[in-house]
């Protein structure tokens, strides 16, 4: 009995667009195409480059798709090609730069204010979400691609480190990194926003 | 267990994959340490906050069907060159 197509696993239904069934890469566009999107509007922060590159990702699928040749890596090769896709658009848009390097930031940031305590509307403020958006917008690439995919995204360290090309502990540290970063700089954020003080008394 | 470790390991903390022996040495840590407990604290609520951020967005329906016309005819188009397996 044939399943029904979105009861079917990716590998199957990548093993079936090969042979040319035009139907399983419709179930395929129908599960990945708000991923695809999210992840190269979340890397770009452009949504009409976001719908571009998920045209484009999904026209590399069809053209390359042969080359993919363990079907259960699907997901993976998906993110690397939007991934890749992302990063071309913003090297031609020069909005593509390793402004710092990885290895030279600490990885033991302390935190410099405890925000922790702060109500949940403060904390979950449209402003704070800006604040943060603006913070992971502004880590080096490296950084930011990482915490992306694994806190906006929700992707798995190996997913990530495969569709980057990277080790996984080399994802976990970029990740760390990253993370301290943005915490210290939403310290910086609430600690001048809810007390007096200009940051120089602890 | 010193604080500088204690920071290291927050990530695997968070996603449970420490032996339960390093587990126990954090808890035992964070106990004494307030500034550690503080930091785990505000380092949870970073990437919650992350999560949070920018709530996912869907994509218009009129695009994915333009997407799956382009697609369809791309993929007919390709059907005399069958992608080998």
């Amino acid at each position: 009995m044939v399943k029904k197509r979105d009861k079917q696993s990716d590998a199957d239904l990548v093993r079936e667009i090969k042979r040319g069934d035009a139907r399983a890469m419709e179930e395929i566009v129908k599960r990945y195409s708000n991923k695809v999107y999210n992840l190269a509007y979340h890397l770009t922060r452009d949504s009409a480059a976001a719908e571009e590159i998920m045209q484009d990702v999904f026209l590399t699928v069809i053209s390359k798709i042969g080359t993919l040749t363990n079907e259960e890596y699907f997901s993976t090769w998906l993110y690397r090609v939007t991934t890749n896709a992302a990063y071309g658009f913003l090297r031609k848009e020069k909005k593509f730069s390793e402004q710092t390097p990885v290895e030279n930031i600490d990885q033991e940031v302390q935190p410099s204010y405890d925000w922790s305590d702060l109500p949940d509307d403060v904390l979950l403020s449209e402003e704070s979400k800006e604040v943060l958006r603006k913070s992971i917008d502004a880590l080096p690439e490296a950084m930011r691609t990482v915490v992306i995919m694994k806190d906006m995204e929700g992707l798995k360290n190996e997913e990530i480190a495969e569709a980057l090309g990277m080790s996984v502990p080399a994802v976990k540290s970029r990740l760390h990194r990253g993370r301290l970063i943005l915490r210290d700089l939403l310290a910086g954020y609430f600690r001048k926003k809810y007390t007096n003080h200009s940051g120089d008394d602890e | 267990m010193n604080c500088k470790i204690c920071s290291t390991l927050f990530q695997e903390f968070l996603e449970k994959s420490l032996c339960e022996e390093l587990i126990a040495e954090m808890d035992d840590h964070m106990q004494a340490c307030r500034k550690c407990r503080t930091s785990l604290r505000t380092y949870k609520l970073t990437i919650m906050l992350s999560q949070q951020a920018d709530p996912p967005c869907c994509v218009r329906p009129e695009t994915v069907d333009r997407l799956k016309k382009i697609l369809l005819q791309r993929f007919f188009a390709k059907e005399d060159v069958k992608i080998k397996v």
